[in-house]
């Protein structure tokens, strides 16, 4: 059938941004300053039309003749020295192609069968050699997870058009196309031939039966590696059970097991009997909840049950609460990962209760910096200056797309992410009190699945996550990662908020980890439920039985429904162009049966496929490690130092990152991430008011602090659950009524570092019960180690990430940090012990670590956390910024920059400068006050300081026993905390 | 009886929550309306008074923005528009319903199905979320009678905001006086300088009106500031009074709002 390319270029004299910015790219973080222009065209393939239609659809769609031209089956770059072509692979599903269907036939275009759509670009310069090209494609522009370089053109009709010329010698074979100036010829790396339709075909593939009942240790551990993830006592089990039913498994079945008890999905560690010194101690999981229940706050609704947290808002309704991680496929594919992620932690809180919306995105990031040298990269991993951009990106296009708010989250930066990088993602909804809890799925209920249709995409990602990275997981997991399609999921999310408004859902939950298996299996656990997967909507034939059952496809959820509403549900999504299916029913043998085309593919017993996993007990041990302690120079060079600070990855603006991130989206933003006289000082937390006209508030923060859980898991994770909340309390949240959320991102929890979960979740619980705040949900993710070549072990700096959520009556009592006039006094709320300097930028910079972290306390933390709250309720505080990394100063320097003022400070003559400076205790608070306000009344009972005040100059001054330490202007203290980002971003954010 | 207003819903759609409560907010009566119910004749565009075309993301933006959408309007929904249009009804088009509107040839000229300009990337290359000011120009738009010179404080979000049109195209539009809005720098003159203006648009354009001034499509969102708490610096602008159980304005109007009071406005006294 015929296949015709369109390609379409802007005229010459119009910008070209994608080319741009690839080029900033490319000089930038390749340093090919040779490479002077890039130049990119759309490339679109379709199929089934004739040359006629294709010109109709070039006119009336792909090209605006007003700043675009077009050519049909010829280039359009024609003088660059090379021309690379770079697509999707056949098989990832290009979410451009149903909307390029659906455009066709309104156009009246009704027999396009297939198209596609990717990009061309154009190198021109010197240095466009094949090395180079080579280098641009590997490290910018191709993700071979996901996309490839196409070159030899598919033999298109209408072939004797002028292009003809060009076609012949594009054809010959070369990868990049290198046109006779280039002084190289050597070829790309092997890229697959253009195949000669773009309709993809297969055939299913039989239904395997595993001979596990003969299979020894060895064999069974070849069958777990690299796929099933388990461990041999796992293993046994498996044939055991087996081998009491006296037959073998099928591939389905065997499948199903191992997502079921894979880490991702049970949390095996946090459910494991801990030995702590030959003593037993509550597992984890445990502990927190019934830290939770201890509390007993009357707000909370669902605590570590549902998909997220509930708890009570005002007027009738709740807000819900989640925040995921998505390392893994992250880190193979940075912007499929990033949007996977994004995706699945929304249809969490749509999986919520019986639906809810989406009101918020948050994303906290931990990479290796962005300039850590490429040498020192291990193999099989990417550099994190592409994972960043890359990541972000997907974040972007998610989030944006949904019309999700993205509006609260950080980066940090540490060396040792740079095999494994931590990605969350959170995200927050909105709920009737009425309909926030699940119902229970009735024998006889339909299982329906909406949304997206299942391709091959995903298929061992819950196993995957549970597993270790190494040197060989990019090669052999490829198909764990995807391109997710934000609008399937607002259609979706659309269509289950109209059928929740009508009580037409009994429950539901999201196709995330474990696709189907996981949804339906879990959902029929009291049940039991009778599955027909031949009735699943696919993009493509061939899956086997097994791939459809376990398949992560993005953007599908299982809803149950009587079958009396039925019909209302599928009307609802038909007319919001969902896909809707009856994929079977719940019953009520307890047993999961599923079915392909009359073959039975799986039959197990729930109560084995839930409970069978055999309960882990694990030592527990945490040997401090000890750390050189550095001299303490005093400073000469206070600018410089100041500036260092500033500059530092972990205190440095993200407003870039911000900036691309629609956060005002749904009317709902009443405190932004950054605001101020110049919009360009961070807030510490999100003031959301979800109801447009009044004013209750929702407010969302988090913490984290990864490098302070190498010196002391406890007092580091009490730092950033300290931190969550103190973020929160700063713009004004009650402390009484703050929801948290825990999620655990650690290295594989052998011996020593399970010893640092267990202080971790001693901290977690510690916080809980001295704040009254409890944990609502949480998350587990243990496998960050990576283990290469020769060796070469890495752990990432354990990660305790909490977020925290609250309500407020009343927006209108809130602050922003911006410092608002002058003569304000300053002050300093908090309980520190500044000689605690252990672990803070200030240490990093000049290359230590330290033993003394800061230690937080307990009985005092929560009334300063009172104090400030009340302060700032009863309308007295005209700015408030909690202290975290760089200390005082990098909060102070943040105020000053946001009201455009300066401030003079006194440092009291007990304390080092530095350590006053840059001591980093989280839970401490700078504090504008008018200076008619007596601190003293205001805080009486918890510790404070009036430190300074401020002033109109734009200058931070400081003094010592009434000596001058510094007088700095604040214009470079900004232009340092401005660049980093900026120079990862792109030159043209001030430009 | 109230001005009904048409928020018209497809795909992508994401704004169309904020807008319904500014119409309603400026006294007119919001419903969504997805365009499957005015293909398959269900609804009826002439039931309305106002038609929005709301922000979002319609069909993902795929091949351009807002592109899908047009094609489907100019497709289906002729007749309907060409009626509305005939009939004085005013159009509104929010960011990407900028984007649909200029795409379905409605804007800057008014006629369906002749494309005469193009938004298109941001110079930045980039997805831009950020306030800016904008200068209201005196002209016949039905939206900003009685606003001209004003200047106010929108935010925009957007990826493709940047207005280009051929030079004839361009000269006719500023001697019909069709701009509306243009983006201004500290000083409220029109600028070309990222980020005062966020995009790079022609002769600063940040949104404009058809000849008849029945139509008017802006990338800015005056929906995102229906209340003084959505301006970002309302704490330190000291704009609200804080009273005990009630929010009371400190003489300013958040500044959207005037833009769908006027099409209330307009509906009623024609």
């Amino acid at each position: 059938m015929a296949l015709y390319e369109v390609r379409v270029i802007n005229h010459p004299w119009m910008p070209d941004p994608k080319g741009q910015d690839v080029l900033y790219e490319i000089q930038r973080a390749l340093g090919l300053k040779n490479i002077t222009r890039v130049t990119t065209t759309k490339v679109y393939r379709l199929e089934g039309i004739s040359e006629e239609e294709a010109h109709l659809l070039a006119q009336n769609l792909l090209a605006e003749d007003i700043y675009q031209s077009y050519r049909l089956n010829e280039p359009v770059i024609t003088k660059a020295t090379a021309v690379v072509e770079v697509a999707y692979k056949p098989g990832v599903m290009n979410p451009e192609t149903s909307s390029l269907m659906k455009a066709a036939r309104d156009l009246g275009i009704n027999n396009l069968s297939a198209c596609d759509s990717s990009w061309e670009y154009g190198f021109f310069g010197p240095g466009v050699t094949t090395a180079n090209i080579n280098l641009i494609l590997k490290r910018l522009l191709v993700n071979e997870t996901v996309e490839q370089v196409v070159t030899s053109r598919p033999p298109a009709a209408g072939r004797q058009t002028s292009g003809e010329k060009q076609t012949t010698s594009r054809s010959t074979g070369g990868k990049p196309v290198l046109s006779e100036a280039c002084p190289t010829s050597n070829r790309l790396e092997t890229s697959p031939a253009k195949p000669l339709t773009l309709v993809i075909h297969g055939l299913v593939q039989e239904t395997k039966i595993i001979p596990i009942r003969v299979m020894n240790d060895r064999e069974l551990m070849a069958l777990s590696q690299d796929k099933l993830f388990l461990d041999r006592e796992e293993m046994q089990r498996i044939k055991n059970y087996f081998t009491s039913l006296g037959r073998d498994p099928t591939d389905c079945e065997v499948e199903t097991i191992a997502q079921t008890w894979s880490e991702h999905c049970v949390h095996k560690t946090f459910k494991a009997k801990l030995l702590v010194n030959g003593r037993e101690k509550t597992p984890l999981l445990k502990r927190l909840q019934q830290a939770t229940q201890n509390i007993n706050h009357p707000l909370v609704r669902s605590a570590f049950v549902d998909n997220s947290g509930v708890f009570e808002f005002y007027q009738g309704w709740a807000i819900c609460g989640k925040v995921e991680t998505h390392n893994a496929p992250s880190a193979i594919e940075p912007y499929g990962g990033a949007m996977t992620g994004s995706g699945g932690v929304f249809r969490d809180i749509m999986g919520t209760g019986q639906g809810a919306k989406v009101i918020a995105s948050t994303d906290i990031f931990c990479f290796a910096p962005p300039n850590y040298p490429v040498e020192k990269i291990p193999d099989g991993c990417l550099h994190p200056h592409y994972l960043l951009r890359r990541v972000v990106a997907g974040v972007r296009d998610y989030g944006n797309r949904m019309g999700i708010p993205t509006n609260n989250g950080s980066v940090h930066f540490h060396p040792d992410f740079r095999a494994k990088p931590t990605v969350i993602v959170g995200a927050y909804g909105i709920l009737p009190l009425e309909r926030c809890l699940k119902g229970r799925p009735r024998p006889g209920d339909l299982a329906m699945v909406i949304g997206g249709r299942t391709g091959r995409d995903g298929i061992h990602g819950a196993t995957f996550s549970s597993g270790e990275m190494t040197a060989r997981t990019i090669e052999v997991n490829a198909s764990a990662v995807q391109i997710g399609h934000p609008i399937e999921e607002k259609r979706v999310a659309d269509a289950i908020l109209a059928a929740s408004e009508q009580g037409l859902i009994r429950a539901l939950t999201d196709c995330g980890a474990g696709g189907f298996s996981s949804a339906l299996g879990e959902m029929g656990t009291e049940t039991g439920v009778k599955v027909y997967l031949d009735r699943a909507p696919l993009k493509y034939p061939g899956l086997a039985p097994w791939e459809i059952w376990v398949s992560e496809s993005q953007e599908r959820m299982v809803l149950a429904v009587d079958p009396a509403k039925a019909g209302r549900v599928l009307a609802i999504c038909q007319a919001l162009n969902v896909e809707a299916t009856i994929m079977g029913e719940f019953t009520g043998d307890s047993r999961l049966l599923v079915s392909y085309q009359g073959e039975v593919v799986c039959s197990l017993d729930m109560d084995f496929l839930h409970h069978g996993w055999p309960q882990r007990a694990k030592q527990v041990a945490w040997q401090a490690p000890v750390f050189a302690e550095p001299d303490l120079p005093s400073s000469a060079n206070w600018e410089e130092i100041y500036r260092q600070v500033m500059a530092h990855g972990n205190v440095c603006s993200k407003e870039p990152i911000v900036r691309m991130y629609d956060h005002g989206v749904q009317g709902t933003c009443a405190l932004p991430p950054f605001g101020g006289v110049n919009g360009d000082a961070p807030n510490d937390a999100v003031i959301l008011t979800p109801f447009l006209d009044q004013p209750y508030a929702v407010i969302i923060s988090h913490g984290l602090n990864p490098v302070l859980n190498k010196i002391n898991p406890y007092y580091g994770s009490l730092w950033a659950i300290a931190e969550a909340a103190a973020n929160a309390i700063a713009v004004g949240a009650n402390p009484r009524e703050l929801m948290l959320i825990d999620n655990f991102i650690w290295p594989v929890p052998e011996e020593n570092f399970l010893g640092a979960i267990d202080l971790a979740v001693d901290a977690c619980v510690d916080f809980a019960r001295a704040t009254g705040m409890p944990f609502i949900s949480g998350k587990d993710s243990l496998s960050s180690t990576y283990r290469g070549k020769d060796n070469l072990v890495i752990h990432i700096p354990p990660v305790l990430c909490v977020s925290a959520f609250g309500r407020l009556p009343d927006v209108t009592k809130t602050v922003s940090a911006d410092f608002k006039k002058e003569h304000s006094q300053v002050v300093l709320v908090g309980c520190r012990n500044p000689m605690e300097m252990a672990g803070s930028v200030y240490y990093d910079l000049i290359g230590y670590i330290g033993n003394n972290l800061p230690k937080i306390d307990l009985a005092v933390l929560p009334k300063v956390y009172q104090a400030v709250y009340q302060a700032i309720a009863e309308g007295k505080v005209l700015a408030c910024h909690d202290i975290s990394e760089g200390g005082l100063a990098a909060a102070l320097a943040e105020m000053c920059f946001g009201g455009n003022l300066g401030a003079v400070i006194n440092i009291p003559a007990e304390e080092k400068a530095e350590n006053f400076l840059f001591n980093e205790t989280a839970g401490c608070f700078l504090i504008e006050l008018d200076p008619k306000i007596n601190p003293a009344n205001l805080f009486a009972g918890v510790p404070h300081k009036v430190i300074g005040h401020t002033v109109s100059q734009r200058e931070i001054t400081a003094y010592r026993q009434k000596k001058l330490l510094f007088a700095l202007p604040l214009a470079p203290l900004k232009e340092a905390w401005q660049r980093p980002m900026k120079e990862v971003f792109g030159g043209s954010i001030t430009a | 009886m109230l001005p009904k207003v048409c928020i018209l819903r497809t795909d992508g759609t994401n704004c169309d929550a904020e807008t319904f409560y500014a119409f309603n907010k400026a006294g007119g009566k919001s419903e969504l309306v997805h365009i499957n119910q005015l293909r398959q004749g269900k609804v009826k565009l002439a039931a309305y008074h106002i038609l929005v075309i709301p922000g979002g993301f319609s069909y993902g933006d795929d091949i351009s923005a807002g592109k899908i959408l047009a094609a489907e309007m100019t497709s289906f929904l002729k007749e309907q528009l060409a009626e509305f249009w005939r009939a004085k009804k005013p159009i509104l088009g929010i960011c990407n319903g900028f984007q649909v509107l200029v795409r379905t040839g409605l804007l800057p000229t008014g006629k369906l199905g002749s494309i005469s300009a193009a938004l298109t990337a941001n110079k930045s290359g980039r997805f831009e979320c950020r306030w800016i000011k904008l200068k209201i120009e005196k002209n016949n738009c039905i939206f900003t009678q009685g606003l001209d010179n004003k200047v106010i404080y929108l935010p925009v979000a957007h990826g493709e905001g940047n207005f280009y049109t051929d030079s004839a195209t361009l000269n006719n539009i500023e001697a019909n006086g069709q701009v509306t809005f243009r983006y201004v720098d500290k000083n409220d003159q029109p600028t070309k300088t990222y980020p005062d203006n966020p995009n790079g648009s022609l002769n600063a354009i940040a949104g404009l009106s058809d000849p008849s001034g029945y139509i008017l499509g802006l990338m800015p969102h005056p929906e995102r500031f229906t209340e003084i708490f959505h301006e970002p610096n309302w704490r330190r602008n000291n704009l609200l009074f804080c009273q005990p159980g009630r929010l009371t304005y400190n003489s300013m109007e958040p500044q959207g709002l005037a833009i769908f009071r006027n099409a209330i406005q307009y509906v009623k006294n024609s």
